[in-house]
């Protein structure tokens, strides 16, 4: 009986992980198929690839996501850091208040909030760039540093830190020598989630994207409108790999500080 | 004097909420209030103008459709991913981190990969049609793009990682001796998995659905890629209503109906993870 | 007259409303290994964290050799404190552990800091762990570590939260001994908490028993154990028998009194000129202390035994008196008794104490009863 549901339960799970990323391989094969439709397969190129390389709108769009990405990254981790710093200082209500404050923004939808920004912004005359584009990005990356932040500071046994103040630290001491390598792993995890939001994204990007800061997905995006092209995929396939190596060094950053003890 | 010298402290923070999420979002309710010129430009004057549009049959159309999609999309996440949820709660340690993985890495990978991914297989001379023709089952290609059903597969498919981990961290916690109690007392699994399983998995379930519901009204660029604009939704009305019609305060008044849509649904996830004491307000 | 090390003055401390501490007052002298015990939220952790300046006092004063501490951040005072849970940095080895304090300090050259950390750990027998982290220690070698990452800053006083309370027995009776030993060497003044009175007993130079933020009683362990100065502390410490009786005469060397049909004499009392003859009294007799007889014998209590039990070398005798119950605990029995038989219990010189009884309405009231 038992092995009989864990058996369908398996071919359950097999089925629906099959799916999930079908699709995603199928990306990837035609981004080697030297037919430009993908009627037929008609051999393997990396043509695609090459043709990608060449394109310098592509190239400057990778380049603003890129540093969008980065500073969105940034301007998130100190922010959502220090968010989630306050909130155990601040009262209880005032915490609260933070809580369903950053929980906000993950709720409306993306194009609602694009759409406000875009109208405010426009109303306070501010020029649609780098600028814009991290400030909007920080919506949705600040919420996730500063709930990853705050979980991790919530387990920090609060005696380890008055165990430092104890020992002689003052309390700028105490954060830097214990509570900032303490959360380190954290901030980083959760700046690396927000640089993949951040390259991401396109929602919010389309509207906030000025006329010569074009990033990536917005640019994808109206490529795609325009019809299945091997280069997409080419391109795709380049992203996915970028990911994977953001996910690889996730990974290793966890790892290395489960080495250190600094998770359970 | 003390705690308020505390909450000092939270100002950049509220200044960063204030500029981007607050301010922003009351500007747009005002917005929806106020007319155009012949030209187009946004009026200070104050109209209901915008929001009787909203609800001309044309346009409350969008609604309903954007509604069903949302509704649909949640309940097909749910019947899929329940299942993928539970049985790998019930799986061994190793086989379990391994399925956990497979679930959570496409919150990393690029949406629109993962929507062209289905341009790619669901076209007429997509991978599926290939397959199909090549085997001799069918003679011609069966037109699958551009229609309602495929802009659903393509939420249901970007947003069901989403409703998996809101179910799967709500199965994870429940006390196994709970259902070994329940086949002790004479339970079957199947009735155990009804009486005991499912309503206490109630909170994670309405988590994922209000996870599911909200983006699912607002992600364009899948009915765009996949619904080829058949069928127009939320999303791609304000989008064009903001990029080509230049009508920002019907976008407006658009987003603010989307959003009250969203509180809705929100207030009865509230309502339904109220007494159990666990949801996202805690 | 000794100078003391540390004086605690009229020290109050409020939780909002509730009052953790009320108007404590006593002094520690240099080298004392001195102990405050009492039940859980009794504020004796409340009380040492306010030493240790982890708390701020709402009234009175901390004088730590004559010099007002109370408004010193616990950084800037020369006390150290051992935590319950040990509190080691988790990312921090052992030899950083031991070398945070100097470090944060800037006390120590790096070469000075080599030599102590070798001393301390020397001390708390842990050479060669110094690469370990945290999580490859047990938990007494954690306990060892807290205590060097303490003792290397020569602390004027140590403080200690029921270091051993996350420890089992035979563990515990261990450190106790090692603990004891330990404050002997380095001839720092040990500052106890501990809610377990053997703890207490065994390693202190001087008990603090503490109930509802007030001192009860101050005093050697011998005097604590022998002759506790109120109900509470009775109860408390030692394992007593504690019976409701009436007084029939009072005077100044002995006290008449009635349990039962029994008329007893009691040579001990304390709070004596609360008990008056007619009311009632409460008399406290340590278990240990009290002998079976099978036959009558002067200034004993008849009671009928309800039940034998052997446990390892004690035998526990459990009797009946009038409705009240009784133990006893014997280690040797000059009446082998069973189920049913009548006895008569004595109790040696000293072992029993009568008290007022108008603390146990208190004791009711706090459903300690």
């Amino acid at each position: 009986m038992k092995s009989k549901t864990n058996r369908f339960g398996i071919f359950y799970l097999s089925l629906f992980f099959v799916i999930l990323y079908l699709p995603i391989l199928s990306v990837v094969l035609y981004s080697f198929n030297a037919s430009p439709s993908t009627a037929k397969w008609t051999g393997f190129t990396l043509d695609w690839y090459r043709q990608l390389f060449r394109d310098r709108v592509i190239g400057e769009a990778f380049a603003i996501s890129i540093q969008v990405a980065i500073l969105t990254a940034i301007f998130s981790a100190v922010l959502g850091t220090a968010a989630a710093m306050v909130s155990l200082m601040v009262t209880t209500k005032m915490k609260q208040t933070i809580q369903r404050m950053m929980l906000l923004p993950l709720l409306v939808p993306e194009v609602a909030l694009g759409v406000s920004l875009l109208i405010f912004f426009n109303a306070l005359k501010l020029p649609f760039g780098h600028l814009t584009l991290v400030l909007s990005h920080s919506l949705f990356c600040v919420p996730y540093v500063y709930i990853m932040v705050l979980l991790r500071l919530q387990e920090i046994d609060r005696s380890i830190i008055e165990s430092a103040r104890d020992l002689g630290a003052t309390k700028w001491q105490a954060f830097y020598t214990i509570i900032l390598p303490l959360i380190m792993p954290s901030i980083v995890t959760s700046s690396l989630l927000a640089i993949a939001m951040s390259l991401d994204d396109v929602v919010i990007s389309t509207y906030m994207s000025g006329p010569t800061s074009t990033t990536l997905p917005v640019h994808i995006f109206s490529m795609m409108r325009v019809g299945v092209t091997p280069k997409v995929n080419a391109l795709c396939t380049l992203i996915l790999v970028g990911t994977f190596f953001i996910i690889g060094l996730n990974q290793y950053i966890s790892k290395i500080s489960k080495n250190r003890g600094l998770s359970k | 004097m003390k705690t308020l010298k505390r909450n000092v402290l939270a100002i950049p923070f509220l200044i960063w909420f204030g500029l981007l999420v607050g301010i922003p979002l009351v500007y747009v309710v005002v917005l929806s209030f106020m007319s155009r010129d012949h030209l187009g430009n946004v009026v200070f004057r104050f109209t209901l103008e915008n929001y009787q549009k909203v609800f001309d049959p044309i346009y409350l159309r969008v609604f309903a459709n954007s509604f069903l999609l949302a509704l649909l999309t949640g309940f097909i996440t749910l019947l899929i991913g329940y299942p993928v949820a539970y049985i790998t709660s019930q799986l061994e340690p190793k086989k379990r981190n391994l399925a956990i993985a497979l679930f959570m890495l496409p919150f990393w990978i690029s949406s629109l990969l993962r929507t062209y991914g289905w341009v790619i297989l669901l076209g007429n001379t997509g991978l599926i049609n290939n397959v199909l023709l090549a085997l001799k089952i069918i003679d011609k290609p069966i037109p699958m793009m551009y229609k309602f059903s495929t802009t659903l597969i393509g939420t249901v498919y970007m947003l069901i990682p989403f409703m998996i981990v809101a179910i799967y961290n709500s199965v994870d916690k429940l006390d196994r001796s709970l259902l070994e109690a329940s086949y002790d007392l004479g339970a079957s699994k199947v009735k155990t998995f009804f009486k005991i399983v499912l309503p206490l998995t109630i909170p994670g379930i309405a988590g994922g659905f209000t996870l599911v519901f909200t983006p699912a009204l607002g992600l364009y660029f899948i009915s765009d890629l996949l619904g080829g604009g058949q069928t127009i939704f939320l999303g791609n009305l304000i989008n064009t209503l903001v990029n080509r019609g230049r009508n920002r305060p019907l976008a407006a008044a658009f987003s603010v109906g989307m959003i009250l849509l969203v509180t809705l649904v929100i207030s009865i996830y509230g309502r339904i993870t109220k007494d159990k004491g666990e949801g996202l307000f805690q | 007259m000794k100078k003391p090390l540390l004086s605690l003055m009229n020290i109050n401390k409020y939780y909002g409303d509730f009052q953790a501490l009320k108007d404590i007052s006593f002094d520690i002298y240099q080298g004392e290994f001195l102990t405050l015990l009492g039940p859980s939220g009794c504020g004796k952790t409340t009380l040492l964290r306010c030493i240790a300046g982890l708390e701020e006092i709402n009234s009175g004063d901390i004088l730590l050799n004559g010099q007002s501490i109370k408004d010193l951040a616990p950084n800037k005072r020369n006390i150290n404190t051992v935590f319950q849970n040990y509190a080691l940095f988790p990312h921090l080895n052992v030899y950083d552990n031991i070398a945070y304090g100097p470090r944060v300090k800037k006390s120590m050259t790096e070469e000075q800091l080599k030599i102590e950390v070798q001393r301390v750990l020397e001390l708390v027998q842990m050479i060669d762990y110094e690469k370990r982290m945290p999580d490859q220690l047990s938990g007494g070698q954690r306990q060892r570590i807290a205590i060097a990452r303490a003792l290397i800053n020569q602390p004027a006083i140590l403080l200690l939260d029921e270091p051993l309370g996350a420890l089992d027995l035979k563990l515990r009776k261990h450190m106790q001994t090692e603990l004891s030993q330990l404050q002997k060497k380095t001839g720092t003044t040990f500052v106890y908490v501990t809610h377990d009175q053997d703890e207490a007993l065994n390693m202190s130079d001087r008990i603090i028993v503490i109930d509802q933020g007030v001192i009860q009683q101050l005093g050697s362990p011998r005097e604590i154990y022998n002759n506790p100065k109120n109900l509470f502390v009775t109860e408390f410490i030692g394992d007593r028998n504690i019976l409701e009786v009436e007084v029939l005469e009072t005077g100044t060397d002995a006290t008449k009194v009635k349990l039962g049909q029994n008329e007893l004499t009691v040579t001990n009392s304390v709070e004596s000129d609360k008990i008056q003859a007619g009311g009632l009294g409460i008399l406290a007799v340590h278990k240990d202390k009290m002998q079976v007889s099978c036959d009558p014998q002067p200034n004993s209590i008849k009671a009928e035994v309800v039940s034998v039990h052997y446990a390892g070398s004690q035998i526990r005798i459990d009797v009946q008196v009038a409705d009240l119950s009784l133990t006893v605990v014997e280690y040797r029995t000059a009446c082998p008794c069973k189920e049913g038989d009548q006895v008569y219990l004595t109790w040696i010189d000293g072992g029993a104490i009568l008290l007022p009884l108008e603390g146990q309405v208190n004791q009711e009231e706090r459903g300690l009863a």
